[in-house]
C-alpha cells in the first residue's frame, strides 16, 4: 500500500511540475521558432486578397528571418485557409491556437469572418494584428489582445466623395452599392457627406452581390444625366459598369474604393479604367514607396507570389512588420503579455508602404493616413492624385 | 442454431433499440461523448460540436427527404431563419435562449408552409427547384427587413444561459448541441415508428397508392415540411450561436447541398444513416488531410492551403463513389458488414 502511495506520489509531483513548466511560457515559442498563425481565404474568389495578404505576411517574416529573426529566433508562418466560409474561419483560428499552437495570429480573412472569430481570439487572450478588413465592429470596444491597421470603410469613402466634390462642384452625383455590409457602409458613408455638402444625387442604384449584368443600371445613370459617378462594386461588379459605360460611350467621373483597388483590375477595365479615382491608405506601387516594397519584396518571394501581389499585400506587410517588433522589443523571453504591452506602445512605426502606425493605451485602431489616387490606363497603375 | 435476426412480434419490429448490446454499446457511446468535451482540444471539439449541429439538421432534412421523398435544395433556408429567429429574439429582444429557440423552431415551420403548399402540386425536380427559389427569397428578405435583422450588417449571438447554465465555455455548448441531437435523434425515430411515419414512407414509396390507402397528402406532406423546418431552425439557431455573429454570408447556398450529400452517403431515409452521413462529411477534408500528412509534408501543405477547393472536391468524389458502389449509403455497408458476421460463413 505504502509502495502505491509513494508512486501515486511522484506520479502527481511529476504531473504538477510538468503543468508548472508549461504555464510559465505561452505556446509558440521554441529555442529556435517563433510560430505566427494566420486564417485566410486561399481559395475562391477571394482568394486575391486572402492569397495577398498571407503574401505580405511572408515578405515581412522572411526579411526579418533574413535579419536573423526574433532575437535569434527564426519566425515560422502557420497558414491555414478557409475559403471565406465563417465556420471554418473559427475552426481554422481554434487550430493555429490549439493544435499548432501558434504564438501570435495575424490576418484573418474578410470583415464577417473576423467579427465571427473575435470571440475565440478574446477567450484565448493570444497577440492578434488584423489588417485585412477594418471594420468598427474589431475595435469597438477595444479588446485587450487585438489590435487592427488599417482605416474604417466608411472615413475612406467619406474622404473620396469630399475629395470628388470639391473637385466636381455643382455636378449631378450617381452612386451604385452592393447588397450587403460592405454595400451599406459605401452608402451610409456617401450619405453623410450627401446632407453635408448638400450633394444633387440623381441615381442610386443597388445591386445583388454576384451580379454580372449592369447594362440596365448603367442605361439607368446615362438616362439620370450624373456627371460624376461613385462605383460602389468590388471588382468583376467595377469593371463589368466600366465597360458598360464605355459601350454608352460615358465618361463620368468615377471613384472606387479599396477592396477593388488593384492594379490587375485596370487591365481588364482597358481604357474605360483611365482616370478613375480612388481612396486608399496604402501607397500606390507606382509611387516610390511602392517601387521600393516591390524592389524588397523580389528577392523574398517566389516568381508566383510575386504575381500574386496587390494592396493587401501591403496591409499585410505592415501588419507584420508591427508585430514582429513588438515581439522583439519583448527580448529573449517574450510573453503573450509583453507582447500586447508592446503593441499597446506602438508609436510611428514606419512600414514604408502606408503612413507611420501608432497604438496607444485603449487605443487598438491605427486610423490610417488616407490618400486619392488615380488610374493610370497606359501604365496600369494608380498614381497619387493633386 | 440461429439463422437470423427474426422479429417475432409487433413490439419487437418497433423497438427503438432490439437487443441488449445495443444498448451498452449506445450507452458507452453516450458517456464517451459527454466526457469528449473535457478530453478534446478547442480544434477537435469544434468538429465535434459541428457534427452535433450538422446532425440535427440532417435528420431535419431526412424527415423530408429520407422519409417524404420530398426533395429540397434550399433547406439552408430554414437553417438561416432558424438562426435570424434566435438572434433577433435573444440579441435584439433579450428574450430568454428558451424562447429563442423555440423561435428558432416555429419561424421557419411558418415558412415551410409557403414552400410546403406548392409542393402538394408538384413533385422531383420541380419541387428542388421551388425550394432552392425559397432560400434566395428568404436570403432577400432577410436583407431587406433591416428594422428586425439589421440587413447585412448582421446580428452578434451570445452563447446562452438556460436555468442557471452557463453554455459559454466550449465544452458546454457541445454538451447542449448534444442533449438537442439526441432529442431529435430520438424524436426522428419515435416519427419514424409512428403511424405518421408510415404515413411518410408511404407517401415517398407510391403517393397514388397511400391515398388508396387513407393518407391524406395534403396534410402529411405539409407535416413533413412543419416538422423538418422545425428541426432544422433548431439546428441553425445552433449554428449561429457556434458562429456567434449572425449574417446571410455565414450560410452558403453549400450547406443545402453539403445536407443532402449527408442523406445520400449516409443512406436515405435513414436515421441512423443522417448520423453517420454527417460524421463522415465533417471530418472528411481533416481526415483526408491527416492520412496525407503520413506520407508528405508537402501534400499536408497543399490541404491546408487549398483546403476548401479540395473540400469540394472530396464531397463530389465521395458521393460518385458511393451512388456507384454503395447506393444504400454506410446504413448499407453497416447492414452488409452485420449480416455477413452473422451468417458467417453462410453467404445468406
Amino acid at each position: 500500500m505504502r509502495t502505491y502511495l509513494t508512486t501515486a506520489s511522484l506520479l502527481l509531483a511529476a504531473t504538477v511540475f510538468t503543468a508548472g513548466n508549461a504555464l510559465a511560457a505561452d505556446p509558440g515559442i521554441t529555442d529556435t521558432e517563433v510560430l505566427i498563425g494566420d486564417v485566410e481565404p486561399l481559395t475562391g474568389p477571394p482568394a486575391l486578397l486572402g492569397v495577398a495578404a498571407s503574401i505580405g505576411h511572408k515578405i515581412a517574416i522572411a526579411e526579418a528571418n533574413n535579419a536573423g529573426g526574433i532575437n535569434g529566433r527564426k519566425i515560422k508562418y502557420v497558414l491555414e485557409d478557409d475559403g471565406y466560409v465563417t465556420a471554418r474561419t473559427i475552426q481554422g483560428a481554434k487550430k493555429v491556437i490549439e493544435v499548432d499552437k501558434v504564438f501570435a495570429m495575424l490576418g484573418m480573412s474578410g470583415s464577417g469572418q473576423s467579427i465571427a472569430v473575435m470571440p475565440v481570439l478574446e477567450k484565448a487572450g493570444i497577440p492578434t494584428v488584423i489588417d485585412v478588413a477594418p471594420v468598427k465592429f474589431l475595435w469597438e470596444p477595444a479588446r485587450k489582445n487585438v489590435f487592427v491597421v488599417g482605416q474604417s470603410y466608411e472615413e475612406g469613402i467619406i474622404h473620396l466623395v469630399n475629395y470628388l466634390a470639391e473637385k466636381n462642384p455643382g455636378k449631378k452625383w450617381g452612386l451604385i452599392t452592393q447588397d450587403d455590409d460592405y454595400g451599406i457602409t459605401v452608402r451610409d458613408g456617401f450619405d453623410s457627406v450627401v446632407k453635408a455638402k448638400k450633394l444633387n444625387v440623381v441615381y442610386s442604384g443597388n445591386y445583388k452581390k454576384g451580379q454580372q449584368d449592369f447594362s440596365s443600371d448603367m442605361l439607368q445613370l446615362k438616362d439620370s444625366g450624373a456627371e460624376v459617378f461613385l462605383a460602389g462594386g468590388i471588382i468583376a461588379e467595377n469593371i463589368a459598369m466600366m465597360k458598360e459605360l464605355e459601350k454608352l460611350n460615358l465618361k463620368p467621373v468615377t471613384g472606387i474604393f479599396w477592396p477593388g483597388r488593384i492594379e490587375p483590375v485596370l487591365k481588364l477595365m482597358g481604357p474605360a479604367g483611365d482616370g478613375i479615382y480612388a481612396v486608399d491608405y496604402v501607397e500606390p506601387f507606382a509611387s516610390e514607396a511602392g517601387k521600393a516594397f516591390l524592389d524588397k519584396a523580389r528577392p523574398l518571394v517566389s516568381e508566383a507570389e510575386l504575381k500574386g501581389i496587390n494592396r493587401y499585400t501591403m496591409t499585410g506587410y505592415a501588419a507584420a512588420k508591427v508585430l514582429i517588433g513588438a515581439i522583439e522589443r519583448c527580448g529573449k523571453q517574450p510573453t503573450w503579455a509583453c507582447t500586447i504591452s508592446e503593441l499597446e506602445k506602438t508609436k510611428n512605426v514606419e512600414t514604408g508602404v502606408m503612413a507611420p502606425i501608432s497604438f496607444g493605451p485603449g487605443v487598438r485602431f491605427s486610423n490610417q493616413k488616407l490618400q486619392i489616387m488615380r488610374a493610370d490606363a497606359a501604365t496600369l497603375s494608380f498614381k497619387p492624385a493633386n | 442454431m440461429r439463422t437470423g435476426d427474426y422479429k417475432q412480434t409487433y413490439g419487437e419490429l418497433v423497438a427503438l433499440i432490439d437487443s441488449p448490446p445495443v444498448w451498452l454499446w449506445s450507452a458507452v457511446l453516450l458517456l464517451a461523448l459527454i466526457v469528449a468535451p473535457y478530453a478534446l482540444n478547442a480544434y477537435a471539439l469544434s468538429f465535434l460540436t459541428i457534427i452535433l449541429i450538422t446532425v440535427t439538421g440532417a435528420l431535419g432534412l431526412n424527415i423530408l427527404t429520407g422519409y417524404t421523398g420530398l426533395i429540397s435544395l434550399g433547406h439552408v433556408g430554414f437553417l438561416v431563419t432558424g438562426a435570424y429567429a434566435y438572434a433577433v429574439l435573444v440579441s435584439k429582444y433579450h428574450m430568454h435562449p428558451l424562447v429563442g429557440f423555440l423561435g428558432a423552431g416555429v419561424v421557419p415551420a411558418f415558412a415551410s408552409l409557403i414552400v410546403g403548399a406548392p409542393s402538394l402540386r408538384l413533385k422531383g425536380l420541380y419541387l428542388a427547384i421551388t425550394t432552392l427559389a425559397f432560400s434566395f427569397i428568404i436570403n432577400t428578405v432577410i436583407l431587406e427587413a433591416r428594422w428586425l435583422t439589421n440587413g447585412a450588417r448582421g446580428i452578434s449571438v451570445q452563447r446562452p444561459e438556460i436555468l442557471g447554465i452557463s453554455f459559454d465555455g466550449d465544452a458546454a455548448f457541445t454538451h447542449l448541441c448534444l442533449g438537442i441531437a439526441i432529442l431529435t435523434l430520438f424524436a426522428t425515430l419515435n416519427i419514424r415508428r409512428s403511424r405518421v411515419g408510415r404515413a411518410f414512407v408511404a407517401i415517398r414509396d407510391n403517393d397514388t397508392a397511400a391515398r388508396v390507402m387513407g393518407i391524406n397528402l395534403h396534410a402529411y406532406k405539409l407535416f413533413a415540411f412543419v416538422t423538418s423546418a422545425f428541426i432544422t431552425g433548431i439546428s441553425g439557431a445552433l449554428y449561429g450561436i457556434y458562429l456567434s455573429f449572425v449574417s446571410v454570408e455565414g450560410f452558403p447556398f453549400l450547406l443545402s447541398i453539403e445536407a443532402l450529400a449527408i442523406l445520400i452517403v449516409g443512406g436515405l431515409g435513414s436515421a441512423l444513416g443522417a448520423v453517420l452521413g454527417a460524421i463522415l462529411i465533417v471530418l472528411l477534408p481533416e481526415a483526408t488531410r491527416l492520412v496525407f500528412s503520413l506520407f508528405s509534408g508537402q501534400l499536408d501543405a497543399t490541404f491546408t492551403t487549398g483546403a476548401q477547393e479540395l473540400k469540394s472536391m472530396l464531397y463530389g468524389l465521395v458521393i460518385i463513389l458511393f451512388l456507384r458502389f454503395q447506393p444504400r449509403g454506410l446504413v448499407g455497408a453497416w447492414h452488409d458488414v452485420r449480416r455477413t458476421w452473422v451468417h458467417w460463413p453462410l453467404r445468406y
